[in-house]
């Protein structure tokens, strides 16, 4: 009886494991500060800034400025039994330039914090 | 015996529960919302859009308006429930698995608006707030 006992336990620990997964994926480069900070305002060129960051995944013209747009998505999942849940933070940065093609303003954020690797779906 | 019977019972439960089983809740969350107290700083017609970068951290995204600009931040929560009455059936038909599934969900996004004249300063900024519309939904046939 021992045994058996032993052997459903086994059994109900290797199917509660079977059901679970936990993921964790990114996209796009994390950027460099210090090629950030060698990008300077008034003075480097677009081939400047994409030599440093490489080339913008997204090229956005507003009012004769054009907007180089560099994505990053970092993302955690997890899967236990019947619950899923999956959190996603982005963090782009923007380099503006003028219409001589000279860096105008770079917009980055401060540091978001990493996702959190939850499985329960409910509350916040 | 009926104690063994008992636990594989339970298994079963749990084996028809777990990953690819008849029910699922699935929750998928993109960013954190933003509060009105986190914009509070923003002045119109004196905060530049990398204080606010700096603040907030980067937008996800910069529309092109006549003479302005918007800088976007999204938040989207995303709630799905799905139960398979017919995950059972398998057991008893082998060659055919007929599916009788009820699922239901929704996508609530938030989204904070900047707007900015063309040298980057903020001129307005704008909450858009469609959060509730994200529940976990058991019954498609309501209105």
């Amino acid at each position: 009886m021992h045994r058996v006992r032993c052997l459903v336990l086994v059994a109900a620990v290797c199917l509660l494991i079977g059901g679970c997964a936990f993921v964790r994926g990114t996209y796009g480069e994390e950027v460099n500060s210090m090629d950030l900070s060698s990008i300077k305002k008034g003075t480097s060129t677009r081939a400047e800034v994409a030599t440093l960051l490489g080339a913008p995944e997204r090229i956005v013209e507003v009012n004769d400025h054009e907007i180089f747009q560099y994505y990053r998505f970092d993302m955690k999942s997890g899967l236990l039994l019947f619950f899923s849940r999956t959190n996603v933070i982005s963090e782009d940065v923007f380099v503006f330039f003028d219409g001589n093609g000279i860096v105008q303003d770079i917009v980055v954020g401060k540091k978001k914090p990493a996702p959190d690797m939850q499985f329960w779906p409910f509350g916040e | 015996m009926r104690r063994v019977i008992g636990s594989f019972a339970v298994c079963f439960a749990i084996a028809a529960l777990s990953g690819c089983g008849p029910v699922i809740w699935q929750r998928f969350t993109l960013n954190q919302p933003i509060t009105k107290d986190q914009v509070a700083f923003i002045q119109n017609g004196e905060t530049q859009l990398s204080e606010v970068a700096k603040e907030l951290g980067s937008p996800d995204e910069i529309l092109n308006l006549k003479n302005r600009l918007i800088a976007r931040y999204h938040f989207i929560d995303t709630k799905y429930f799905r139960i398979n009455f017919g995950w059972g059936l398998r057991f008893f038909i082998p060659y055919y698995t007929p599916d009788l599934v009820l699922s239901g969900g929704g996508a609530g996004t938030d989204v904070f608006d900047v707007a900015c004249d063309s040298k980057f300063v903020v001129q307005e900024t704008a909450f858009a707030f469609h959060k509730s519309s994200s529940r976990f939904n058991f019954w498609p046939f309501a209105d």
